[in-house]
């Protein structure tokens, strides 16, 4: 791969096919877009230089749609967030785009005081209903995810892990470590049944997913140089870094070098696989424990786009096919609408559910026991709107293993 | 990794079609795609060969021209499987072989095809009374007065009738067909009321830009029942809806019957296993991943979109198994095309040969892997373009590649 990958220089290989736009779901949902080709690649390309706006801009989601259906290797979505955050360059940021995008930073801060979990979530409702959401831009609708009441990092430190010399360093991504620790428990077992002994490295930062889609980009880089320096060492030790986030594992593993280009960038995600993708790889050098109790179980499993993406096959059903009795189906409804925190924002709101509706009907036929999704974003859209609360696949292959 | 029995790669038409003739046929089957193909673009009408007869005109070609290899019984199968794919997704399509089906294209010519979709057939059209051409308000590349001043010299004694709809869904942008045809799915009725208010009789038509919706032919039966006239759609430039709904309904058909479909996926080389190909390498972002298949089908759409391409004037290259690919040679061959000629000429004609089974051959007719087939815009040795032929051949040697 080289350094043409970086996403400012794809613009140019555009022909202009408008297959990105047949695919893109939010001009799919609103007229209001004006789409992938004419504000990504075109748009863009001419204006990069200038001072002018595509206000529209406003309404991509970074689904990355557009660039799954793009024959020439443009990488349209992440032109939209290279011009989003030149946007930002002269406009200041909105109070809910803040909070957004600072997801972490909030989560810190909350647990520092005795109880913060608890009472930011008693917080957050009462927010709610005294339309403090709203006034903030966020979507009243929507429940802010629950802070859990011990992080995934702090629960870490107590699992009994068998040592072993072969080991992997858990990305566990903000969500997983503030609000669903049960998936970073899961991975855990997981890898310990492989034969792994996890690490965790607390000198990794969010990923910087939701400050790139909000148009933070001076931090996502700083970010994004932090971790790709924690990478490259654990590179050295040739320990490998795991993420059971899609959403993580993509900007670690493509995003980072499409935005800034760095070359280390690129040598850092060798170095970075999705958890099943690595549990496939296992499997392939037939490495895999597969002494699995059988569970009887029919998975209806949402593909997220951010996996999509990765071009690594679906190695979710290869390694649960191998449960007795798990019969994987995926959804195939689309992308859930959610992205991030896009859907979060009280003027996306409505497109993010539009969006969902496919995949909300699909859900809602019940002709399953449970649904997964290794995201953990797929994962609240799909609870809020179908009320019936998926997990992660991790989790499912975790209660397989004794 | 499990071995599927089939891959395909390329999910355009011909892979699409592939994909679906060997599920139906029990088959595990894994399609590879690094774009979504030509068919969001094309106008979903299928062409056979430009000829009165297409099935007489296919048995008299030279030896070497694709159909030649298919073999012209298989014509008639694919057509017939391919309009049952389709109807199954409520997207009827209309025609066979041999037909010759009129649709009207944006600019208001009419093309003849040999399966057209229902929506799109102006086979009546000389039939009726008054023709009624609506276009939308803020959609591009629609000229209802152009599309009749054209269309007259067809119907020279008909009578025509202009008229804008405004279908209120004018946002920050201008709009395309495919923007409409999103906006009016599950909200068909504006469109249904602003067709009434023109009044159109039994014995009329309404010709619009395709915008009846993106699902098969469901937004057209909600207008069309409320609407006396017959309602025909038109071509238009892309993105096309026609050819999206014919693209969704082979997807849908894929879904249904559990073939894994993979985007984003650029397959960069074979597993070379003596005469076989045992499987093939995706090149992701920071890796590579093997997919392993007792049978592969090579649908990756020849120079158009990548399947062959040509870094050096006069050495053009298949770039997954190196293939070798045949083409006429110095640049005073390229521009004329002698069709019946006994060897393949002209720039277009550019591809892949193959042997009765669509196993790649080299310049002495001997068969490179024996499980791979070529399909599609892959073939070499006809010019599509000119004889009109490459949604046949797409379909019709997927279908045989399929099934051998
Ligand atoms: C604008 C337009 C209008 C048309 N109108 C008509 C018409 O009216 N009538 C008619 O009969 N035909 C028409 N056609 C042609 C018809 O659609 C053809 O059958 C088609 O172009 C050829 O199909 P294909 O599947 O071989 O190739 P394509 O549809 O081009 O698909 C090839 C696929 O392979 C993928 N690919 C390439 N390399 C790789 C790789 N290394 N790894 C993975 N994937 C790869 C490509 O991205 C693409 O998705 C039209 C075509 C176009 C473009
Ligand atoms: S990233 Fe998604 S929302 Fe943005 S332009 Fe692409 S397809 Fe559309
Ligand atoms: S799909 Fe790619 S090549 Fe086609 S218009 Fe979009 S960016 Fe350009
Ligand atoms: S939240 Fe999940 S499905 Fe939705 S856009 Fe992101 S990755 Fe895709």
């Amino acid at each position: 791969m080289s350094d043409t990958t970086k996403a400012i220089f794809t613009g140019d290989r555009c022909l202009s096919c408008t297959s990105c736009m047949a695919n893109c779901p939010v001009m799919a949902a609103i007229k209001d877009y004006r789409g992938p080709k004419l504000v990504g690649p075109a748009h863009g390309r001419m204006h990069f230089s200038q001072e002018d706006v595509e206000e529209s801009l406003n309404y991509c989601s970074n689904c990355k749609s557009c660039d799954r259906a793009c024959p020439s290797g443009v990488a349209v979505s992440t032109l939209n967030m290279l011009q989003r955050a030149e946007y930002y360059k002269n406009h200041p940021h909105l109070r809910h785009e803040d909070m957004l995008a600072h997801g972490e930073r909030m989560a810190k801060l909350i647990r520092k005081i005795p109880f913060g979990a608890t009472f930011s979530n008693i917080g957050m409702g009462l927010g709610k209903t005294l339309g403090v959401f709203s006034a903030l831009g966020l979507a009243g609708e929507r429940n802010m995810p629950a802070y859990a009441s011990t992080s995934f990092k702090d629960k870490f430190n107590r699992i009994k892990q068998p040592q072993s010399g072969k080991k992997v360093v858990m990305f566990t991504g903000c969500y997983i470590n503030d609000n669903e620790p049960q998936v970073g428990e899961a991975f855990v077992k997981v890898m310990n049944a492989n034969g792994y002994e996890v690490l965790i490295d607390t000198a990794f930062n969010c990923c910087g997913s939701p400050l790139v889609v909000t148009g933070f980009l001076d931090e996502a880089r700083e970010h994004a140089d932090n971790n790709v320096a924690r990478i490259l060492y654990w590179k050295s030790k040739s320990i490998p870094v795991v993420t059971p986030c899609t959403s993580c594992s993509l900007m670690l593993k493509e995003e980072y070098h499409e935005l800034f280009g760095e070359h280390e960038m690129h040598e850092a995600a060798t170095n970075v696989y999705d958890a099943f993708e690595f549990l496939e790889i296992l499997q392939e050098r037939g490495e895999f424990n597969d002494n699995l109790k059988p569970l009887n179980q029919k998975l209806l499993y949402h593909v997220p786009c951010h996996l999509k993406s990765q071009a690594i096959g679906l190695p979710v059903i290869e390694i649960l096919e191998e449960v007795g009795g798990v019969k994987v189906q995926t959804a195939d409804a689309g992308c859930c609408g959610i992205s991030g925190n896009y859907g979060f924002r009280k003027d996306k709101y409505e497109i993010s559910m539009k969006i969902g509706e496919n995949l909300f009907n699909r859900v809602k036929q019940r002709d399953f026991d449970k649904v997964i999704s290794d995201c953990g974003t797929c994962r609240m859209q799909i609870h809020h709107g179908t009320d019936i609360k998926p997990c992660h696949p991790i989790e499912i292959l975790a209660a397989a293993y004794k | 990794m499990k071995i599927s029995d089939v891959i395909v790669i390329g999910g355009g038409l011909a892979g699409l079609m592939a994909a679906a003739v060997a599920a139906s046929r029990k088959k595990n089957v894994v399609v590879l795609t690094y774009g979504s193909g030509s068919l969001p673009l094309a106008s979903g009408a299928i062409d056979f060969f430009n000829a009165d007869n297409p099935e007489d005109a296919v048995k008299n070609l030279p030896n070497h021209h694709p159909y030649k290899k298919i073999g012209a019984n298989v014509l008639n199968t694919a057509a017939k499987f391919f309009i049952d794919i389709a109807a199954q997704a409520n997207l009827p399509y209309v025609g066979r072989v041999n037909a010759q089906i009129p649709i009207v294209t944006a600019v208001g010519t009419l093309k003849y095809s040999a399966l057209v979709p229902e929506s799109m057939d102006a086979s009546h059209l000389a039939g009726k009374k008054k023709i009624f051409v609506a276009g939308i308000d803020g959609l591009k590349d629609f000229y209802p007065k152009m599309l009749v001043d054209n269309l007259k010299k067809y119907f020279p004694d008909k009578e025509f009738q202009t008229a804008k709809i405004d279908l209120h869904l004018l946002g920050g942008r201008d709009i395309t067909c495919m923007d409409a045809a999103q906006l009016l799915t599950d909200n068909e009725q504006i469109l249904a009321n602003e067709l009434k208010a023109l009044n159109a009789g039994v014995d009329d038509a309404i010709i619009i830009p395709p915008i009846l919706g993106v699902m098969g032919n469901f937004s057209r039966s909600v207008v069309q029942t409320q609407i006396r006239a017959e309602i025909i759609e038109t071509t238009c430039l892309p993105p096309s809806p026609p050819g999206i709904r014919l693209q969704r309904a082979f997807m849908k058909y894929l879904q249904s019957s559990g073939v894994k479909f993979f985007e984003n996926s650029k397959v960069v080389r074979g597993i070379v296993d003596g005469k076989k190909i045992s499987g093939v390498v995706v090149e992701n972002a920071v890796r590579e991943k093997i997919f392993r298949a007792k049978k592969i089908i090579l649908a990756t759409g020849g120079f158009y979109s990548g399947g062959i391409f040509m870094r050096e004037f006069d050495n053009p290259k298949e770039p997954i198994f190196d293939l070798p690919v045949f083409f006429p040679e110095g640049a005073e061959n390229w521009s004329n095309v002698n069709l019946f000629d006994d060897k393949p000429q002209g720039f277009s004609t550019t591809g892949i040969f193959t042997d009765d089974n669509l196993n790649p051959i080299d310049a002495d007719g001997k068969i490179l892997f024996d499980n791979l087939h070529v399909v599609g815009a892959n073939l070499g040795s006809c010019d599509k373009i000119f004889e009109r032929s490459a949604g046949g051949i797409a379909i019709t040697s997927a279908y045989k590649a399929a099934t051998i």
